[in-house]
C-alpha cells in the first residue's frame, strides 16, 4: 500500500506539545572555549612563524651580502619571541574555574594588556628595523652610489660621519616618523591578522553580558 | 538571553525548530547545537522582525538559515560550535518522535539536497507556495514543480521498502 507522505507527516506530531525542546544551555561555554583555543593557537603559530621568520631573514641577507643586517634584525626580533612567550603563558595561567563570562572577561584583560606590551616594544622595534635598514643601504655598494650622486647634485660642506648633512637628517625625519606611527602601524597590522576573531570575541562579550542582565 | 523572551517568544514555536533542526542532524549532540543556535539568532535578530510576515514565519526562515550555513560550515571544515571531542550517539527520538512512520519519513528527507529539504518541510507545515518561495529566496511558480518532484523521490525511497 502507497502511504502518503503528507499523512506521514500530520500523523507524526499529532502530539506537537510532546516535541521536547533541548534545554539552552553550555553553548556559551564551548564558544568561549572555542574562540580562547583559538586565538592561542594563533598566537601560538605567530611565535613560531617570527621564529622562523627570522632565521629567514638572516639565511637570505646573508645571501646577499647584509649579514649583519640579518644578524641585526634577529637581535630585534628575539625579543618579540620572548615577551610573545612570557605573555602566552600568562594566558594559560587564567582561571578556568570561573564562570564562562569571568573567564572570557579575564582573557579579554590579558589579551588587552598583551597588546599593549606588544605596541611598547614595536615603538621600539620598527624605528630601529628602519634604522637597520637605511645604513645598510647607505654602507651597500648602490648606497654609496646614490649618496654620489645626491653629493653631485647637491653639494654641501655640511657632512656628519661622511654622509651630507641633508641625508641624515631625511633619515632621522623617517625615523621619527616611524617611531610616532609605530603603534598604529602595530594595531593595523594586528586587526589583519586577528581582526576577525578579535570582533568574534568581542561580540560574545556583549551577548554574554545582556545574557546576565 | 533573556529567559522571559526565551518562554513567551521561542518554546511556543519549539516544535518548528525541532523539526527543522532534525532534518539537517545526524546526532543528538548536533541537534542540540543547531537548536540552540537558531534560538540564539532568533533573539539575536529579533529587532530585525519587521512584523511584515507572521512570528512564525520568521522562525521558519531562521531555522533554516541557520541549519543551511552550519551545514556549509561543516563541509568546509569549520566546526565553530560543534564539538569533535565528543562521541556522536544515535539521535533519540523515542520522546519527540514516537511513530516509526516519521522517523522513516526523516530518514527520506535527509536523502534530499539542503534546499529540497527546506521545501519539503515547508511544504508539509502547509505554508504556502508564495511563503514557501519567500523564505526561500525562489520564484513561487516554480515551487510547485519542485513540490512534485521531491514528493515524487520521497515517495519513492519511501514506498520501495514496502
Amino acid at each position: 500500500m502507497t502511504r502518503s507522505i503528507e499523512a506521514m507527516w500530520k500523523n507524526g506530531f499529532v502530539n506537537e506539545a510532546h516535541l521536547t525542546a533541548p534545554k539552552i544551555n553550555d553553548l556559551y561555554n564551548r564558544k568561549s572555549q572555542n574562540i580562547v583555543d583559538k586565538l592561542r593557537t594563533m598566537f601560538a603559530i605567530n611565535i613560531k612563524a617570527i621564529m622562523v621568520g627570522s632565521l629567514i631573514m638572516l639565511v637570505m641577507m646573508s645571501l646577499i651580502g647584509a649579514p649583519f643586517l640579518g644578524l641585526y634584525i634577529c637581535c630585534l626580533l628575539a625579543p618579540l619571541i620572548i615577551i610573545a612567550k612570557r605573555e602566552l603563558s600568562k594566558s594559560v595561567n587564567l582561571s578556568k574555574g570561573q564562570s564562562s563570562y569571568d573567564y572570557l572577561i579575564s582573557f579579554n584583560n590579558w589579551l588587552q594588556s598583551s597588546i599593549e606590551a606588544y605596541s611598547d616594544y614595536y615603538k621600539i622595534f620598527y624605528p630601529l628595523f628602519f634604522l637597520g635598514m637605511a645604513i645598510q643601504a647607505i654602507v651597500s655598494k648602490a648606497g654609496g652610489k646614490i649618496i654620489a650622486l645626491f653629493v653631485e647634485k647637491l653639494p654641501t660642506d655640511f657632512i656628519i660621519l661622511g654622509l651630507p648633512y641633508y641625508l641624515i637628517a631625511i633619515v632621522a625625519v623617517i625615523t621619527l616618523i616611524v617611531a610616532r606611527y609605530a603603534e598604529a602601524l602595530y594595531r593595523l597590522d594586528l586587526n589583519i591578522v586577528y581582526g576577525r576573531q578579535f570582533k568574534k570575541l568581542e561580540e560574545l562579550i556583549t551577548d554574554m553580558k545582556e545574557l546576565r542582565n | 538571553m533573556g529567559s522571559d523572551f526565551y518562554q513567551l517568544s521561542i518554546l511556543p514555536f519549539a516544535g518548528i525548530i525541532i523539526k527543522i533542526c532534525r532534518a539537517y542532524t545526524n546526532s543528538q549532540e548536533d541537534f542540540e547545537d543547531y537548536y540552540q543556535e537558531v534560538c540564539l539568532q532568533i533573539w539575536r535578530s529579533k529587532d530585525n522582525f519587521n512584523q511584515e510576515s507572521e512570528w512564525s514565519t520568521w522562525i521558519y526562515r531562521i531555522s533554516l538559515n541557520v541549519c543551511l550555513t552550519y551545514l556549509k560550515r561543516r563541509k568546509t571544515g569549520d566546526k565553530e560550535i560543534v564539538s569533535n571531542a565528543l562521541p556522536e550517539e544515535a539521535i533519540d527520538d523515542s520522546k519527540a518522535f514516537s511513530s516509526d512512520d516519521i522517523n522513516e519519513l526523516y530518514s527520506a528527507i535527509k536523502h534530499l539536497s539542503e534546499t529540497d529539504r527546506a521545501v519539503i518541510l515547508l511544504y508539509l507545515e502547509e505554508k504556502s507556495y508564495e511563503e514557501i518561495a519567500d523564505i526561500i529566496g525562489s520564484n513561487a511558480n516554480n515551487i510547485g514543480v519542485r513540490i512534485k518532484r521531491i514528493k515524487d523521490r520521497l515517495n519513492k525511497l519511501i514506498n520501495q521498502k514496502d
